[in-house]
């Protein structure tokens, strides 16, 4: 698999949504994808300070550990993406990455234009499961 | 409907985005304001008649097509209006042996794109304006139908399919007006 967990965090930092693949430690990768919400803040306050008209969504990695690598994304509307993936799978490019929270942002935004969704709720939609398996599995 | 696609628009054009969105916000309302799905149901089919008793007038104005003689006629030009309103092209069939009913079957809804019906409102037409445009738009050519959704892709169904069946001629009756 592409990912070990994928993560939806809302504008006040509630989880949306936590995918982790089956067999993984599921709270100590919540935990991993929480602690990377500080990464993440410190990098848009970085990049806040820095002129210039595009602000880039792709966050890059926000930080390693021995077991997993943790990947971040976030909108203009303070939505953020976590993607965690094993640190010995070293065959995922970073552009693979990209591509992923692409994806990602768009099935959100498909999520979102539901009109019985409303935003910072919990996302159950069977369309993004679908879609969040389809992505972790590489397909 | 791409997000990514770049469309040379027509600037008279609305997007297909900003219609879907309006039309779920306006099914959401509605059931926010009426909290029982039957209500919401009668409501989006008056909507829709009204809708169709204006929308003939400007399908009769730009298709400019010719007279129904029998009901397939009337049928075929359902299926254009759906073409030219929604850009979607319906296919027509199930006539009934009297060939007084048959249905418009949609493989794609435009006004449904990235809905999901939660659970609490299966019972929801959520595209029953369709229902009232089709029976407005006749009513107005002196043609009384009645239309209802036989199927909808919203509820697991494999198409969306909207049943027509003709009453009856209306002979220089002036139709009232829905209140």
């Amino acid at each position: 698999t592409m990912a070990v967990c994928v993560a939806v965090i809302g504008k006040e930092n509630s989880p949306l949504y936590v995918w982790v693949g089956s067999g993984r430690e599921e709270l100590h990768l919540h935990y991993l994808a929480h602690t990377g919400l500080d990464v993440i803040q410190e990098k848009v306050a970085a990049v806040n300070k820095t002129p210039g008209d595009t602000r880039e969504l792709y966050l890059g990695l926000l930080y390693a550990s021995e077991e997993y690598k943790v990947f971040g994304y976030t909108t203009n509307t303070r939505i953020k993406f976590v993607i965690i993936t094993d640190a010995a799978n070293t065959t995922l490019r970073d552009n693979e990455i990209r591509m992923m929270f692409r994806r990602l942002h768009n099935m959100y935004t498909n999520v979102v234009c539901n009109p019985f969704y409303i935003p910072g709720e919990q996302i159950t939609s069977r369309e993004f499961d679908q879609g969040v398996g389809a992505l972790v599995a590489g397909n | 409907m791409s997000r990514q696609s770049m469309r040379a628009n027509d600037p008279k054009k609305v997007s297909g985005e900003l219609f879907t969105l309006t039309y779920g916000s306006l099914v959401a309302q509605l059931l926010k304001d009426y909290e029982n799905v039957d209500d919401v149901n009668r409501q989006l089919e008056r909507m829709g008649y009204n809708i169709g008793m204006r929308l003939i007038e400007d399908f009769l104005a730009r298709a400019n097509p010719g007279r129904c003689y029998d009901l397939r006629d009337t049928a075929d030009k359902i299926q254009q209006a759906f073409k030219l309103y929604l850009g979607v092209s319906p296919s027509i069939g199930s006539w009934s042996p009297g060939g007084d009913e048959f249905s418009v079957v949609l493989e794609t809804n435009p006004m449904a794109e990235f809905v999901e019906l939660p659970d609490h409102c299966l019972g929801l037409r959520y595209s029953n304006i369709l229902a009232g445009v089709i029976r407005g738009a006749c009513e107005m050519v002196q043609l009384e139908v009645m239309a209802w959704f036989i199927a909808d892709q919203l509820k697991g169904d494999n198409v969306t399919e909207i049943r027509v069946k003709f009453v009856k001629r209306l002979e220089d009756a002036i139709p009232a007006g829905e209140d």
